[in-house]
């Protein structure tokens, strides 16, 4: 491997002596291994990164080291001893602490109250004293005076913060819990550059304090302006630690996706240029709203348009917004060049719009009802019927089964006796059945096996000939790259970069994924 | 014998016995089962209990409580804890108005059916209205729908009900019509026909199962969600209102309170009859076995001399008993 000039064998030595090892960790979930051999030592007084694409197993680490959840094998080591804990209490009590990435805080309770949550001081087992507890509070909100925004009190309920007000409570809750080992999960997402900055300082004085830092974020500026050494992962391994002084951006993304992917990178030139004719059908103009931060967007005739970038960067809301599930504050949506108004999903129907949900359970199958309603549901709603033919419907929906290989015992079959994928090709099959022009499919081969994926992808290039326009979101980058003609790249609510033809490619999705946040705060 | 042929035998006699087990927990079974046992039980306590004219009798009883059922039972097939309590009292306001628009006058039978349906749905909508615009539970609007029109009765009426039932009206309800049935059973078969197409024939009716399935499945594929919800609702005010009409013509005149015994019996019968609680499961068929089964062993009760507080006490504990056994059921499925 002659472009890989760094490797977990040449890892530098810590400092000193490691306060905690965490060796060959291993964790499945189900079928789907979370972690395969995750490894990371962090000395004390250092600001370790913690680095990986989607799903390469930083996260579950965490929880592993912050007795969220335990192994299935492999030893975490608290100053040379083997550890077993067996809830966050125990962690807790021997001094590691986590800022989650899912604020942890209680709604209904003050900020004050929520920063000491567990260890208030009690007066005789029973009362607090409110008074002592705001002082405290306010004390360490000093910190972030003049950037945190309006309202930002001790006595404030932590319902009525902002986003990032809450993120600035959770981690000033993590840092009055002075732990040892500190773990940050993406604590900067929500943040503005000033706040960041603020917060940098915080953990600069945890790291002179002697504390071991791990501080996980999806933003290459801010890695490399905090951290001393950093751990990359990939697949749930840890393929390697180095100083954060002898590594450059592009050498991280190499480890990040592994050079065996980059070489063998997909092949975008099988697509012929001539399948997007260059008619727009749906053009979306800077799109806000909770977690869409103005997004714009042309989708032509016949083109997949691909969604990329780390989970949750706004791409699944994009989608809902454009169909009208939770429509967005602002922005306009145009179709055929036509402003439209979308109110809601029969709106959206209506404009020949159709969103297929990869989470199938919560937004698609009917359980218990026969696969024939499941089918023909949106049709029927669409077509304004009252009484329903079943044989003249039962026609027009076996086509649609018999297109996706769908396998059943029959129409009249409850679709909870199929299979997960089968499931999911009823929950498409719906939308085919409703035959719209513009397909949303959000994230839609999740949890579904290889070859109801295969037979998805030909489909969908299939429905493209025969110039139906698809924006398709999708968890898995390598699918993504090989099903899209072109990608756009989320951050934080925007697109950051749009990749097509020879871009298209992990290496770039990636890099643009991590680095360009940098340029969306800028104008943020 | 060693142990693996001991597993296979009894693994096989399992199989073997499935599909009958499955048959003996499917409600119409179930109901079929009931009400053979009260009629014999009955038989063998009062002779004449289980006569054809007596079955009748009791049948016309459980037609009127079947047409309450229908309503309830729309509106919980509708899920999201979908009940509705104001049953009772909307029969009640049915039962008075059509009294009072009749006045005994055969003429005006039609008109007053059609007052009586239009403004006990549109206290169905209100209902409705409450629970899918203002959000408030099924279970709490119908509660204070209730209360209400319990209150607007005594004060509309200022406690002394008047109106009553034309000759034709009572006689469709009591005497013979075709084959020896009395008219409103005739109905009552016309009305179950007319709600399981409506089930299982028509959008509206694949939207009710939708919504009580999985609401946000539904929505995202175009059902009206909420206007459903509402109609739902305002379908159990006008059945509600239909059972006034018909009871009025039952016994004649209005009292006050006429209703107010049917409301539990509603939602037991449509349990009864296999339709979950949770909503998305169950049809009217069942229902109306629901229907007769309890009006039969009311009457049962009612020939052992046991009081209504009794029967009361007897009929709350089947309801939690059905739950019992139906919740177990779901679980043992899962």
């Amino acid at each position: 491997m002659p472009s890989e000039p760094i490797t977990a064998a040449n890892g530098t030595i810590p400092r000193s002596l490691p306060v905690l090892r965490a060796s060959r960790i291993a964790k499945r979930y189900g079928g789907v291994t979370a972690l395969a051999e995750g490894e990371l030592e962090l000395a004390p007084g250092e600001v370790h990164v913690l680095i990986g694409a989607n799903g390469s197993g930083k996260s579950t680490l965490c929880k592993i080291i912050a007795g969220a959840t335990g192994p299935d094998s492999g030893v975490v080591e608290l100053d040379g001893a083997p550890r077993h804990f067996k809830a966050p209490r125990d962690a807790a009590a021997v001094g590691i602490s986590v800022c989650y990435q899912e604020l942890s805080l209680i709604p209904q309770l003050s900020v004050a109250q929520n920063i000491f949550l567990g260890r208030e001081k009690v007066v005789a087992r029973t009362f607090v004293n409110s008074r002592k507890l705001n002082d405290d509070a306010a004390r360490l909100m000093e910190r972030f005076q003049g950037v945190a925004g309006e309202n930002f009190f001790p006595n404030t309920l932590v319902s009525d913060l902002s986003a990032d007000q809450q993120q600035l409570v959770e981690i000033l809750k993590t840092a009055a819990e002075d732990g040892r080992i500190v773990i940050f999960d993406e604590p900067t997402s929500s943040l503005d550059n000033r706040q960041v900055e603020l917060f940098f300082g915080l953990v600069r004085e945890m790291k002179s304090a002697g504390k071991a830092i791990v501080f996980i974020s999806h933003r290459m500026r801010e890695l490399f302006e905090i951290g001393d050494r950093m751990t990359v992962m990939r697949n749930g391994r840890t393929v390697g630690t180095f100083d954060a002084a002898d590594a450059t951006e592009g050498q991280i993304i190499g480890m990040m996706i592994g050079n065996d992917i980059v070489s063998s990178a997909q092949s975008p030139q099988e697509k012929s240029p001539q399948a997007r004719s260059a008619k727009t059908v749906l053009q979306a103009d800077n799109l806000t709203g909770r977690t869409l931060n103005g997004v714009s967007l042309d989708l032509a005739e016949g083109e997949i348009l691909g969604l990329g970038g780390l989970h949750g960067q706004g791409q699944s809301a994009l989608l809902r917004s454009l169909f009208g599930a939770d429509p967005a504050a602002d922005g306009i949506i145009k179709i055929d060049g036509k402003v439209v108004k979308v109110s809601g999903p029969r709106a959206a129907m209506a404009l020949g719009l159709a969103y297929v949900s990869g989470d199938r359970g919560r937004d698609g199958t009917l359980s218990h009802r026969p696969v024939f309603e499941n089918l023909a549901l949106a049709r029927l709603n669409k077509s304004h019927a009252t009484y329903i033919d079943v044989a003249a419907v039962s026609d027009q929906v076996l086509p649609v089964a018999e297109r996706l290989k769908l396998k059943y015992a029959g129409l009249g079959s409850p679709i909870s006796q199929l299979s997960g994928g089968n499931q999911q090709k009823v929950v498409l099959g719906r939308w085919l059945a409703a035959e719209p022009r513009i397909l949303l499919l959000d994230d839609p081969t999740k949890g579904i096996d290889l070859q109801t994926k295969k037979d998805l992808y030909a489909l969908l290039a299939e429905l493209c000939l025969g110039g139906m326009s698809i924006l398709f979101y999708s968890s898995d980058d390598t699918e993504l790259l090989s099903v899209s003609d072109r990608v756009l790249v989320f951050a934080d609510g925007q697109v950051v970069d749009e990749l097509a033809g020879e871009r298209l490619t992990e290496f770039e999705l990636n890099q643009a994924a991590f680095a360009s946040s940098a340029s969306a705060e800028a104008t943020a | 014998m060693t142990l693996d042929t001991a597993i296979s035998g009894r693994s096989n006699a399992v199989k073997k016995w499935a599909p009958a087990v499955g048959v003996v927990r499917k409600p119409l079974f179930i109901a079929g089962v009931a009400m053979m046992g009260i009629l014999v039980a009955g038989e063998i306590v009062a002779p004449g209990f289980a006569a054809p004219e007596q079955i009748i009798k009791m049948l016309v009883v459980a037609a009127l409580l079947g047409i309450v059922a229908a309503g309830q039972n729309l509106v919980i097939l509708g899920g999201k804890e979908g009940i509705d309590l104001s049953v009772g009292a909307t029969i009640t306001l049915g039962a008075l108005i059509a009294g009072n628009v009749m006045q005994g006058q055969d003429s005006m039978i039609a008109i007053a059916l059609i007052a009586t349906l239009a403004v006990t749905f549109g206290v169905g909508l209100l209902n409705g209205i409450g629970v899918t615009v203002l959000r408030i539970p099924p279970l709490v609007m119908t509660l204070g729908m209730l209360g209400v029109l319990h209150g607007s009765l005594i004060l509309l009426t200022r406690g002394r009900p008047s109106g009553n039932s034309a000759e034709m009206l009572s006689n469709l309800v009591d005497d013979p019509l075709i084959f020896g049935l009395p008219g409103i059973l005739i109905v009552w078969i016309g009305l179950g026909i007319l709600v399981t197409l409506l089930l299982r024939r028509t959008l509206f009716g694949m939207r009710i199962y939708a919504i009580g399935t999985n609401e946000t499945a539904a929505r995202l594929s175009g059902v009206p969600v909420g206007i459903t919800r509402t109609l739902l609702f305002g379908l159990s005010g006008m059945f509600a209102g239909l059972a006034g009409f018909f009871i009025l013509g039952f016994t004649g005149n209005v009292f006050l309170g006429v209703g107010d015994q049917y409301m539990l019996p509603s939602i037991i019968a449509v349990v009864f009859g296999g339709t979950s609680l949770a909503g998305g499961r169950g049809g009217y068929v069942g229902t109306m076995a629901g229907a007769v089964v309890l009006t039969l062993l009311q009457s049962l009760l009612t020939t052992l001399h046991i009081d209504p507080s009794g029967r009361q006490i007897i009929f709350g504990a089947t309801l939690l008993l059905l739950m019992l056994f139906y919740g177990r059921q779901q679980r043992l499925r899962s």
